[in-house]
């Protein structure tokens, strides 16, 4: 079931990682919970005395890879600390991937993982059910090295469940060569002339957000009221045919190939993107972009506890977050990161790049998507789903 | 999904009449695929009936309960009901666009192949060998707004007709209905070229020269010999292209739009997303229910045996 991780330069991406992207994107939307559940669950750890292992979830390409004879971070980590690493990069969706560790979950079975990357709402819904383990932090000293913006966050605010793995901003990417001229804000998004060459992300959060902004909303307590002027207009541009597609990750492509003038995106994508296409451009709204994380968590009845507390303190080393930085392009959550790369003449022009570290006048701007009750997000999900696949 | 039944060989040939001592044997040799379906579809199909009428204990848990309650049905074809409505009209669009295609494509490969008629099939079939989803992947390159279809239909300065005709929209091809129903009907060619082709390879070629000696035209003798002796090909070929097309989950995700959307999406969405069990229960047993009357429309008063399925 496991790939080895693609080969990809540090700096550039290639046509292949965005096609596989997408066709394991694709993959794991039409064959949904089934795909994954190949993958059988192992047998406890034979105690202290076998060998230490550790087995982690996250999102395709979200690692630097081992290639050209240097060892990615997992590769690493293994070698300096004997545990045997099963990382898997089987998690395209978030929605699927709960879809599919719910019956377990919910039973009270552990999982096969001892640690898994999940938004930030879901690590919210999970530490709601329960169904997460506090974080052996105790042992994690590095967790000091957490940035201040990202502490105590609304979904953990004792921070004791969860510990971001990279964060970013949702904002605006266009493309000039289609557009022809300059884009300031979401008004753009429903202008005219972008008719039909419009993306909206299927991440609710980020593209309702985006738009609650705009109407001067406070999304950090967003309510079912405050958010239907934005779902209305939402659901005006669907049906006028302003907005072309609701995509996941795969605006990407819509994106290059020139069929997107302009859609919601994240910024980690675009600082990638740009070296394959100059002419794209990423934009955080005046009124506001959102910023989201992605995050840690241990899934209740991990075996391994002590081996996640290594690598969390491993990952939370600036040295070893800077390797991680320089090759995902997204906001590191480990502060001294920025002082790394700049020391190094190689990864230099990243340590000035806005959308991996925000400017205070940039922090100024950022909102993160708060809470939702069960009930809440119920009718948003609804709300939501009759606008983008009815 | 069919199951061989390894071929059981009597020793001595005898006709089985009734009364015989090989009743058993049809059955022994239906068996697998009877179990399989059984297992693998009927049973399924009945659990989501009492789910479907279920109520969900909460979002987060898989417990229902079982209240009967029916206004489910009423609540998903109020709300999904046109997306149902276009999901059957794209299907109906695909198939009928392919037998336009497929028709005479048939007609030349079965009546005019010669010894080209297995390398004809071949290249009907070609496609095939790459899978479903890389497929619909490669089309949104080949119609994306600066891709090659696109640039040639610009030279051929067809774009304001095409656009007149709603073939494009705000001149673009990709993302609309246009490319929804033409991946459709691409991926549903091939099950309608092959029936055809068997149905009229069973027509007797003395029955054409038979029409010839009796002064029919060409037209006359495809119209009262061809058309009406391929109808079975035409039957089995129709159901096997509307049936998958009605319930296509890649086709709208990849090359439709937030309004070219069809059921199996909404279905996929209402239960991953939505976490809707009962209602995607009711949408699905609805959808069966559609398909299953259709197709016992189109095979009425057929015998099976006329039915060249490949």
């Amino acid at each position: 079931m496991r790939q080895p991780p693609p080969s990809r330069p540090p700096l550039a991406s290639t046509r292949r990682t965005f096609l596989r992207r997408s066709i394991l994107a694709a993959t794991a939307a039409v064959a949904g919970p089934s795909l994954l559940a190949a993958c059988g669950r192992r047998a406890p750890d034979s105690g202290a005395t076998g060998e230490r292992r550790l087995v982690i979830s996250n999102y395709p390409i979200y690692i630097d890879p081992s290639e050209d004879g240097v060892p990615g971070s997992v590769e690493r980590f293994s070698k300096q600390t004997g545990i045997a690493v099963t990382y898997r990069e089987d998690l395209n969706d978030a929605q699927t991937f709960f879809a599919k560790v719910q019956p377990d979950l919910a039973a009270g079975r552990p999982i096969a993982q001892d640690l898994v990357v999940v938004p930030y709402w879901l690590a919210e819904r999970l530490i709601r059910l329960g169904w997460v383990e506090a974080l052996p932090l105790e042992q994690v000293p590095n967790a000091r090295n957490l940035m201040p913006s990202l502490r105590n966050p609304s979904w953990d605010p004792q921070q004791r469940h969860s510990l971001p793995w990279q964060s970013g901003i949702a904002g605006i990417a266009y493309n000039l060569e289609v557009t022809g001229r300059e884009l300031k804000g979401v008004d753009d998004l429903f202008a005219s002339d972008l008719r039909g060459k419009v993306g909206f992300l299927t991440e609710m959060r980020d593209t309702l957000g985006l738009l609650m902004l705009a109407d001067g909303q406070d999304i950090s307590r967003p309510t079912w009221d405050t958010a239907q002027a934005s779902f209305d207009r939402m659901q005006k541009a669907r049906e006028s045919g302003q907005i072309r597609a609701f995509t996941g990750n795969d605006y990407q492509d819509d994106l290059l190939a020139g069929n997107f003038a302009a859609c919601i995106a994240w910024s980690g994508d675009v600082a990638q993107l740009v070296l394959e296409q100059p002419k794209l451009r990423f934009l955080v709204p005046e009124t506001g972009g959102v910023l989201w994380a992605d995050v840690m968590v241990m899934p209740r009845g991990a075996r391994n506890r002590q081996a996640v507390a290594e690598w969390l303190n491993w990952v939370y080393d600036p040295e070893n977050a800077a390797r991680i930085a320089a090759s995902v392009q997204y906001i590191s959550p480990v502060q001294g990161v920025q002082e790394i790369l700049a020391a190094d003449p190689a990864t230099k022009a990243l340590a000035t790049n806005p959308q991996m570290f925000p400017d205070a006048a940039m922090q100024q701007r950022l909102r993160v998507f708060g809470p939702l009750s069960s009930e809440e997000e119920a009718r948003f999900d609804e709300r939501f789903a009759r606008i983008s696949q009815a | 999904m069919s199951a061989s039944p390894a071929s059981v060989r009597p020793e001595r040939r005898r006709p089985m009449g009734p009364g015989g001592r090989r009743r058993w044997l049809p059955w022994a040799l239906l068996a697998p695929g009877l179990l399989l379906l059984l297992l693998l579809y009927v049973l399924p199909l009945g659990a989501l009936i009492p789910l479907s009428l279920s109520e969900q204990l909460d979002r987060f848990s898989l417990r229902t309960v079982f209240t009967g309650r029916i206004q489910t049905y009423g609540e998903v074809i109020a709300l999904y009901g046109p997306v149902l409505g276009r999901s059957l009209r794209f299907a109906a669009a695909s198939t009928g666009l392919g037998l336009l295609i497929a028709y005479p494509l048939a007609w030349t490969i079965a009546f005019r192949g010669g010894r080209w008629k297995a390398a004809l099939l071949g290249l009907v079939v070609l496609p095939f060998f790459t899978s479903y989803l890389v497929r619909a992947i490669a089309w949104t390159t080949l119609l994306a707004d600066r891709g090659p279809v696109l640039a040639l239909l610009h030279g051929l300065g067809l774009i304001a007709p095409l656009q007149h005709l709603g073939v494009l929209v705000d001149g673009r091809l990709l993302n609309t209905p246009a490319a929804v129903i033409g991946g459709l009907t691409y991926n549903s060619l091939p099950f309608l070229v092959l029936p055809l082709v068997v149905a009229m390879e069973r027509i007797d070629p003395l029955l054409l020269d038979a029409a010839a000696d009796l002064y029919a035209s060409p037209l006359r003798r495809f119209l009262r010999v061809e058309w009406p002796l391929s109808q079975p090909g035409l039957v089995s070929g129709v159901l096997l292209s509307l049936i998958p097309a009605a319930g296509d989950v890649v086709n709208p995700r990849f090359l439709g739009g937030p309004n070219e959307r069809m059921i199996a999406g909404a279905i996929e969405n209402l239960l991953l997303v939505q976490r809707q069990a009962p209602q995607a229960s009711a949408l699905t047993l609805l959808l069966m229910l559609l398909i299953s009357v259709t197709a016992a429309l189109l095979l009425r008063g057929r015998k099976l045996q006329e039915l060249p399925l490949p």
